[in-house]
């Protein structure tokens, strides 16, 4: 089963590979990061990111540097390196590669879309965009009244085409809905890229399948924290958990009929991964967000993912690496510039 | 040559800066490229020094000046570039300086801001007037559509560009226009075909000039489109779409008048913005030249002004605060000149107390220094490729000089190839301070940068063709051969010494195919060729077996002569480092080890050249199965080339096998024993001592150095050694491994000095087979038509000539011997030892570029 990963991976995509395997050395290291947490003012942020693989990327910015300049240029790096893998990357790479931005994809059409609803000129939230999510029509998302309108004109000839199947309605978009199709664009979503994962086998299955899993897992947790209070009907939640994960079926029955924080802490405590997430989770004041302590496992099983070779699973980790590392950063640079730096060592380490 | 032969003597000095003076002084440092610095603050963080502050300021300058360049080179206007390197601006100055930057900045910006808003005006209009011209062809196509549109009250053209007139239109037929570039149609009208579901239509045609896109300044294809729809709701749909697609929107008028009319205007308007635009620009170019004629030297003085504080970081201060200390290196032959810079530094700066220096001793190795001139230059860099030797250690660099062009030589020899390659060389050479030369492209740069280095080769390579007899693989005849033909035939011999030999007469002339001179016959050969190889050979059909023969003894012989000096090399630098045991116990049972065997080799193969005559020759016995037999002991009895040749050989074979344990255990068992037993006799303990000063010293430098820089593990490695705790395992280990290294390396070394032969040979047979390929046959042509073909063929010959034996063969024998250097030099530089440690260079890091 493994022999023609070994054998062949490299003709066709040895060179990206060890692109990216090089680019994984450039993310900022340990010591970095306390150089960066020294840091008084954000000019002295931009010359110690000078020193890194960043290089002088804020070199042409005018003055006052802002951390949404920051953010935007750190962006800009990334949409070009991937930009480079994706137009150098064969099939199936490059449906690997589309299957990774049509997650920014969705995010950007229900940015837009909410802009939609509250007016906003398009260009305004056209800045806030993440640029790996960029598409042409993606301009002409307002004019769609209903989601099923929004595919017909719109996307049906973006990737994000098929997972339209299950969110095809009539309804009128208002914020609500709008809230529900992105939860269900996202486990249609999920749930295709996991297919497709699996159906690759390999090494890529062994090393994508978890990580997916994982993603859908905490989509669910996160669905359900947020349901917390809302007018949402349990029925309904039930259909906005992706399938995919290790939560599927019971756990996700189960969580369908959580209604609290701790309810749903009993539902982790069946599963031994899970588990321990929880419990790291500090209560109230000080300890760390759920939030975090998911972003710290996904960081630890992305820095894993590096340890095997010959498959696709590098790319998706090392995006979502120096996704974290950006969201370190603009971390960082908000505590500076905000002058709060007591919790600026909350950043998620990169190990 | 002194300073070629071992790196400059260096000495640590200690620069006391008067805070006020400092950056004068390094200013004047940096001009004369003195000294190397040492950073004394590793430890704090790049934001954290003392100038960080002012190096900002230096990078502001560095965008603005880029800026400025940029500009200037949008503009075409040529770049002034002086030759001179002006010295770092005074500080005064510098405010004056950015000052005067940023509000050339300021300006700069403003009038570029004007024209582009300018040049989108004028390209919008342009793009209108072309829109208006094209759809005019539409609405011809469709005359039936005529009336309906004077229903329609005419528009208002208050502001050519607002495409939102468009929606105050009551009627429900509106038509919506613009351009849109080439690669978007498509997707365009699908996605308004979905989206209105076919209540509009659309037109479009292409527009036969690209246009420059107003927001990228693109030079693309346009297409003009004409969309016309039904109701209000689509109307809005169609202009979401449009403002999707980027496509540029223009009033559509309804009537030919206002057609008319709007043309007029816009041409009119064009007309205007052009004037505008060519005085903008005129004075944005005028501006720019002004900034043109500094901007080459601001742009050295800013890049100066940066080292500076970049080596003002790395200095420490003082404790009152007063004064800055920094670490140098510094050559000691250059440390009056150090001293004048520092003065002068004060001087300028008109300091009361003047800035002083202070040799301090230390016990760290300083970095390498070799002094070259353009001539060594070459050399030296090609022996720096292999690694910089350490401090005081002797340099192969100033040996390269004659054995790297004639390794090479050997392997291209050729009289013709060599001379071409040595006029391409001369050329360079006599016009090298041509400007474009120096500035010229990649590829010639790397000629221009080893012009030297092709001089000698060429030489050489004359040389070696000379003794090769060879000139385009043919054979020149200067002295007449050593062969006689015509002794060959039976006449000029007595009668009685005919019956011995086989002598030539008419029938074996005419039916024998090949004929065989016999040196055996008096008269036939009359003694060697005064120089290299005699012509005759040329026309024999074994010239290859004995060119073979000869090449791969010579090359044999070549190999091992260099090995050997190689060593002996090392025994310098073991007399320098004072480190005698080295010599007894490694090198001089390496030189054993090789002379034993294949120094007997040689002398095996020039016994057979002097003993073995032409009558001799066919008893002599084979040099190949002699020395297979020094190894196997044959118990039948073989006769050898000499006398007691089997006893000669035994005793070497012991020597051999008695120079490998000690060059396994020596140097290991004798360190051991300096360790345990320092209460010995006298000699060797002042030895000792001396020895154990300069590996100290080794240690405190290899700790000291950043930790980036070299390879981690020998400086453990070294460490160790020195460490109080002795590690004899260590050692052992490296020594082993080093004669492992170094035994095979004899046996594999030699066998890879035969590339000498086979690259010889190489070149050899690929010119003879142009020659055979183009040259004969051009040759062959009878007399009217030949001159005509010659020429072609000539040329051809040429161009081939050059760009496989000259290029191709050329790199391809320049890399060998840069290989067979290697193991020169690393024979040379005693094993491992800080061969491949990288010290930095003291150099002008002050100065730009």
């Amino acid at each position: 089963m493994l022999e023609g990963a070994e054998l062949y991976f490299n003709v066709d995509h040895g060179y990206l590979e060890g692109l990216v395997r090089g680019c994984k050395a450039g993310l900022l290291t340990e010591r970095d990061y306390v150089n960066l947490v020294q840091c008084e003012t954000l000019e002295d942020l931009k010359i110690h990111l000078q020193t890194t693989d960043y290089g002088n990327f804020l070199a042409n910015q005018t003055n006052p540097l802002t951390v949404s300049k920051i953010d935007t240029e750190m962006r800009k790096k990334l949409c070009s390196e991937f930009e480079y893998f994706r137009n150098h990357s064969l099939e199936p790479l490059s449906t690997f590669f589309t299957y990774m931005t049509c997650s920014y994809m969705i995010d950007n059409v229900i940015l837009l879309m909410n802009g939609a609803l509250q007016k906003k000129s398009v260009k305004e939230i056209l800045v806030k965009c993440h640029p790996l999510g960029r598409f042409t029509e993606m301009e002409a998302v307002n004019i769609a009244e209903t989601p099923s309108d929004l595919f017909n004109a719109v996307l049906i000839e973006t990737p994000l085409a098929p997972f339209f199947q299950d969110c095809m309605s009539e309804n009128i978009l208002d914020e609500l809905n709008i809230e529900l199709l992105r939860n269900k664009l996202y486990k249609s979503y999920l749930e295709a890229f996991y297919k497709f994962c699996k159906n690759h086998g390999d090494v890529t299955a062994e090393i994508m399948c978890p990580i997916l899993e994982f993603e859908a897992d905490r989509r669910a947790f996160i669905i359900t924290l947020n349901s917390f209070g809302t007018e949402l009907s349990k029925e309904e939640r039930e259909t906005l958990f992706p399938t995919c994960g290790k939560l599927h079926p019971e756990g996700l029955r189960l969580l369908a009929q959580a209604e609290d924080f701790e309810q749903m802490k009993r539902v982790a405590e069946h599963y031994g991964v899970y588990k321990p997430l929880f419990e790291a989770v500090g209560d109230g004041s000080g300890g760390k967000t759920l939030e975090d302590v998911f972003y710290e496992h996904e960081v630890q099983m992305n820095v894993l993912a590096f340890n095997r070779q010959f498959h696709y699973g590098v790319f998706y980790a090392y995006t979502k690496l120096k996704e974290q590392e950006m969201r370190n950063i603009v971390w960082i640079a908000e505590c500076i510039s905000q002058r709060h730096r007591t919790k600026i060592n909350n950043y998620i380490p990169i190990l | 040559m002194g300073s070629l032969f071992r790196s400059e003597t260096m000495c640590l000095a200690q620069l006391f800066l008067q805070s006020g003076t400092a950056y004068e002084c390094l200013s004047a440092l940096g001009e004369k490229g003195l000294v190397q610095f040492r950073d004394l603050n590793q430890n704090v963080s790049s934001f954290q020094r003392k100038f960080v502050g002012e190096v900002k300021r230096c990078e502001e300058l560095e965008r603005i000046l880029a800026y400025l360049v940029q500009e200037i080179t949008r503009a075409d206007i040529p770049l002034p570039e002086g030759d001179a390197s002006p010295p770092a601006p005074p500080l005064k100055q510098v405010l004056e300086m950015q000052e005067q930057l940023q509000k050339l900045e300021v300006e700069l910006r403003e009038v570029t801001k004007n024209k582009e808003k300018l040049r989108k005006n004028l390209l919008e209009l342009i793009e209108y007037t072309h829109m208006l011209r094209v759809t005019r062809t539409f609405v011809k196509r469709n005359v039936e559509f005529e009336p309906t549109y004077e229903e329609f009250p005419a528009l208002e053209n208050d502001s050519l560009l607002d495409y939102s007139s468009m929606q105050r239109l009551g009627a429900k037929l509106g038509f919506v226009s613009g351009l849109i570039s080439q690669g978007k149609v498509e997707a365009f009208e699908k996605m308004l075909w979905r989206v209105c579901k076919g209540y509009t239509i659309l037109t479009y045609a292409e527009l036969d000039e690209p246009l420059e896109d107003p927001e990228t300044g693109e030079v693309i294809k346009w297409y003009v489109f004409l969309i016309s729809f039904w109701g209000e709701q689509i109307g809005y749909k169609v202009k979401k779409i449009c403002d999707c697609y980027h496509c540029h929107i223009y009033p559509y008028p309804n009537t030919a008048e206002e057609r008319r009319e709007i043309q007029e205007g816009l041409n009119t308007r064009i007309q205007d913005l052009y004037t505008v635009l060519h005085k903008t620009e005129d004075y944005l170019r005028q501006v720019l030249c002004k900034a043109a004629e500094s901007v080459y030297s601001r742009v050295i003085q800013v890049k100066k002004m940066k080292a500076i504080y970049h080596m003002l970081n790395m200095c420490s201060f003082d404790v009152t605060n007063k004064c800055l200390i920094a670490e140098v290196w510094c050559p000691e032959a250059d440390l009056h000149a150090l001293r004048c810079a520092l003065e002068e530094g004060s001087r300028e700066s008109g300091a009361t107390i003047p800035s002083f220096m202070n040799i301090i001793p230390t016990k760290e190795t300083p970095p390498t220094l070799i002094r070259t001139n353009k001539f060594t230059e070459g050399f030296q860099n090609i022996v720096d490729a292999y690694g910089v030797g350490s401090y005081r250690e002797v340099n192969p660099a100033l040996f390269t000089i004659v054995t790297f062009p004639f390794l090479f030589a050997v392997m291209f020899g050729d009289f013709g190839h060599g001379f071409v390659m040595f006029l391409f060389a001369l050329l360079l050479v006599l016009n090298e301070n041509h400007p474009r030369l120096s500035q010229s492209q990649e590829i010639m740069r790397m000629f221009f940068n080893g012009r030297y280095i092709l001089l000698l080769m060429g030489l050489f390579s004359v040389y070696t063709g000379l003794i090769y007899n060879d000139c385009f693989s043919k054979s020149v005849n200067l002295f007449g051969s050593g062969w006689n033909v015509s002794a060959m035939y039976g006449a000029a011999h007595a009668p009685s010494e005919r019956k011995k030999m086989v002598l030539w007469n008419d029938s074996v002339v005419r039916h024998n195919r090949v004929l065989q001179l016999d040196p055996s016959i008096p008269g036939v050969f009359r003694g060697p060729y005064p120089l290299g190889i005699d012509p005759i050979w040329n026309l024999a059909t074994n010239r290859l077996t004995f060119l073979n023969s000869f090449k791969m003894k010579m090359s044999v012989i070549l190999g091992i002569i260099h090995m050997t000096f190689g060593v002996i090399l090392g025994i310098f630098n073991h007399l320098h480092f004072r480190k005698k045991f080295n010599i007894y116990l490694v090198s001089i049972p390496e030189l054993l080890f090789m002379l034993c065997i294949f120094g007997h080799l040689i002398f095996m193969i020039v016994y057979k050249w002097l003993l073995y005559s032409a009558e001799t020759s066919r008893v002599a016995p084979s040099i190949l199965i002699e020395f297979i037999n020094m190894f196997l002991f044959p118990t039948s009895e073989t006769n050898g080339l000499y006398p007691g040749q089997e006893h000669v050989q035994r005793l070497l074979l012991v020597v051999t096998a008695l120079s490998v344990p000690v060059l396994f255990l020596g140097k290991p068992l004798f360190l051991l024993w300096l360790h345990n037993g320092r209460s010995c006799f006298g000699v060797s303990r002042s030895g000792y001592t001396l020895v154990r000063k300069d590996s100290e010293e080794e240690v405190s430098l290899l700790g000291s150095q950043d930790i980036e820089e070299g390879n981690h593990q020998m400086e453990d490695g070294c460490r160790e050694v020195t460490c109080e705790e002795f590690n004899f395992g260590e050692i052992l280990m490296t020594q082993v491994i080093h004669s492992i290294e170094y035994c095979l390396g004899c046996i594999s070394n030699t066998a890879s000095y035969l590339r000498l032969w086979a690259l010889s040979l190489a070149h050899a047979q690929l010119s003879d087979v142009l020659w055979a390929m183009l040259m004969r046959v051009g040759l062959r042509v009878d007399t009217t038509y030949g001159v005509l073909l010659l020429l072609p063929v000539i040329a051809l010959f040429a161009v081939l000539t050059i760009f496989i034996l000259l290029i191709m063969e050329g790199l391809s024998a320049f890399l060998h011997a840069i290989r067979l250097h290697w193991i020169d030099i690393k024979n040379s530089c005693g094993g491992t030892q800080g061969m491949f440690r990288r010290p930095k260079v003291p150099n002008d890091k002050n100065k730009s570029n």
